[in-house]
């Protein structure tokens, strides 16, 4: 195995000749980044012999269709080389086969391996940027079965950065992206792999998500198990959330998500990805209280305090939806929210008041 | 928790494919999964998001009258959209009678259909008979603690009630479960979406491994609009049923033409109840006719001195529920 992210490589030149149609060539695709992949075995049994070659319709059930849904939307070029022939999918998610044809084709595929350092019986990886440079590789003497499986984690990952926060080009980082996703992917799996087997709990590796919290993107890697409520309180120090039963049924942990109340203990922080979150820290949006803020402190809305962000959540969520007028109602509305104090005639009246100023 | 692979799926196709893999599970709003998860009731090896496979999760009206609400629609959208309010209000009232604002914002159509039991033994991994969980190893409840049991429906193996208020008015909707598989396409009345335990209370379902649910349908029934759900719990808000009743009444000159009851919190899975529905066809509306049919509904209960009162419980259920959408 041998894995490199050198930045300055340039990306070896080939052609793939296909009949009368021009060549695909590095330079076929302007400066759309490029992720490569030369694999072993002939094209058809690769695809178990059900590919429907057709332009924009490749049928697969061997992860392909994985590889290209992720792949849709980054804007870089797929192009897998077998051993007898060649499939590229555009950005736009357009397809086309490329041989098997004759000797010559074959030749071209011979010498696009040996320049890329990829011998017979191996399967290589590479990631290629709009200045064709070749910023990811990697090459495998022995491939394991399940690339494009592979593949599609890789670029699975890839998708969880948001791309909306940075002052790279988008290209730019969609390449880095996918190098170090792909280096993650695959660098670490055999590491992975050659664990014992999971008799005890383990851990099967961290993600990278980019949460959007109180108008700012926090990027982190967390265990795919970590809560959001667990994100927030013990990896970015944003305490104000609060953990009480941590299964969904004190409200203490409730932030917005996507301009909803939610239960934070009950959310997993990757798929909180994305979504602009707002937890208590964030709800005035500046120096002055929220308003129901401000109520909760003139109507004595609490005892201990231990439950009131979340109270005060969820009552942002109970006004923005707008389905609570009498007490009652607002009493049905806030269920979610235990109070053990007892605060609650003192919580209606706060959240009233607010409601009423609002 | 036991560790597990994220997958985040962008469409079906993609769900599905990677659905294939041995331990790989669903999740949508996570509100019964993740809570099964820190238990240690559940442990999937792979959780797929479905989360994005359907951007919209929209509510669609049909031209013929019905209405298709996606598997990823929330709770809340589904119960405050103009069309379920209007024309199939009683899964409008079961939504807003079920959990709290929280987990309607959250909980999906699709996860609903799959929300799991809330027996006791069930989520309780030092329990160690339960046979929905550990398949054959006993049934902690039978003998146990059964005031939350169910009383329809049971089998010597389990006696876990279903706890979904949103499947009981989908019963009563006649609703249809669309889903996407490794062999296709198919559909699945409500009615048989949810299995009996009789010997094999793990299988909840009619779902194979790996069968996604990618939306129901509510046909336009002349029972639809004349609908409702009437829950009794231990608290005025965010419990689970002790008894509850969906009814459906296609009232014409006074007479049921076509009538549908589904029982909830008394039953192993969202109960039609066709003995009662039997019993209220061709009759006047008026309560000794729904009086009789609420006997009917219950006749075959099998009950513990826990949860003997269940069965009055249900019947007044029944009777209100059929008293509400007659009056309205």
């Amino acid at each position: 195995m041998d894995s490199s992210r050198d930045g300055s490589r340039r990306a070896p030149s080939f052609t793939l000749r296909c009949g009368r149609e021009p060549p695909v060539s590095l330079e076929r695709f302007g400066g759309q980044p490029i992720v490569l992949a030369l694999c072993t075995g002939p094209l058809a049994t690769s695809w178990r012999g059900d590919v429907a070659l057709e332009r924009g319709a490749v049928r697969d059930d061997d992860g392909l269709g994985a590889v290209r849904a992720e792949l849709r939307g980054l804007g870089a070029v797929l192009l897998l080389v077998f051993d007898d022939g060649a499939l590229c999918f555009g950005p736009e998610d357009e397809a086309w086969s490329i041989g098997p044809g004759d000797a010559r084709d074959a030749a071209d595929r011979a010498a696009m391996r040996a320049r890329y350092g990829v011998s017979p019986g191996a399967t290589g990886l590479f990631v290629i940027d709009g200045e064709r440079r070749l910023r990811f590789s990697y090459i495998e003497v022995a491939p394991r079965n399940g690339t494009l499986h592979t593949i599609a984690g890789a670029l699975s990952a890839t998708g969880h950065i948001d791309m909306s926060r940075f002052t790279l080009s988008r290209r730019e980082l969609v390449v880095s992206s996918l190098a170090a996703a792909f280096a993650l992917t695959l660098i670490e799996a055999p590491v992975r792999a050659a664990a014992p087997a999971p008799a005890v709990e383990v851990a099967p590796g961290e993600v990278e998500v980019t949460l959007q919290i109180n108008g700012t993107a926090r990027r982190l890697r967390v265990d795919p198990r970590a809560t959001l409520l667990d994100a927030l309180r013990e990896r970015l120090g944003m305490t104000g959330t609060k953990k009480g039963c941590d299964q969904g049924q004190c409200g203490a942990c409730t932030v917005l998500v996507g301009g909803r109340r939610v239960n934070a203990c009950l959310t997993l922080a990757v798929m909180a990805e994305g979504a602009p979150i707002t937890t208590i820290e964030g709800l005035a949006g500046g120096p002055a209280l929220h308003p129901l803020q401000t109520a909760f402190i003139a109507c004595d809305g609490f005892q201990c305090g231990y439950c009131t962000s979340g109270q005060i959540m969820s009552a942002a969520g109970l006004l923005a939806e707008g389905h609570a007028q009498t007490d009652d109602e607002v009493r049905e509305q806030m269920s979610g929210n235990i109070c053990r104090c007892g605060a609650y005639p003192n919580i209606v009246a706060a959240i009233q008041k607010a409601r009423k100023e609002l | 928790m036991r560790g597990f692979r994220y997958l985040r799926a962008v469409d079906p196709a993609a769900a599905l494919q990677a659905a294939g893999t041995p331990g790989a599970a669903f999740i949508g709003g996570g509100t019964t999964l993740i809570d099964l998860m820190k238990l240690g009731v559940e442990s999937p090896e792979t959780l797929i998001d479905v989360n994005h496979v359907d951007p919209g999760a929209a509510i669609e009206d049909l031209p013929d009258g019905g209405l298709r609400i996606a598997a990823g629609a929330r709770n809340s959208d589904v119960a405050y959209h103009s069309s379920v309010r209007a024309r199939f209000p009683a899964l409008s009232e079961a939504l807003l009678a079920g959990a709290s604002p929280q987990l309607r914002n959250m909980a999906t159509v699709g996860g609903n259909l799959m929300q799991r039991t809330r027996c006791a033994y069930f989520r309780d991994v030092a329990v160690g008979e339960c046979n929905k969980r550990a398949p054959g190893s006993g049934c902690a409840a039978q003998g146990g603690w059964t005031r939350m049991h169910a009383i329809l429906g049971g089998s010597p193996r389990c006696i876990a009630a279903h706890p979904s208020d949103m499947c009981v008015a989908m019963v009563a909707l006649d609703a249809v479960v669309h889903t996407q598989g490794p062999r296709g396409a198919r559909q699945i009345a409500i009615a048989d979406f949810h299995t009996l335990p009789a010997d094999h209370p793990e299988i909840e379902t009619a779902l194979e491994h790996g069968e996604l649910i990618t939306h129901v349908t509510l046909p336009a029934a002349p029972f639809a609009s004349r609908s409702g759900y009437v829950k009794v719990r231990d608290r005025a808000a965010f419990a689970f049923a002790l008894a509850s009743a969906a009814v459906a009444v296609d009232l014409h000159a006074g007479r049921m033409r076509a009538v549908r009851v589904a029982l909830g919190g008394v039953a192993t899975k969202p109960w039609r109840s066709r003995e009662a529905e039997a019993v209220l066809v061709g009759q006047p509306a008026r309560r000794s006719s729904f009086e009789h049919a609420a006997a009917a509904a219950l006749r075959g209960a099998d009950v513990r001195p826990d949860n003997e009162f269940k069965v009055k419980l249900a019947q007044r259920a029944l009777v209100r529920a059929l008293e509400t959408v007659v009056g309205r």
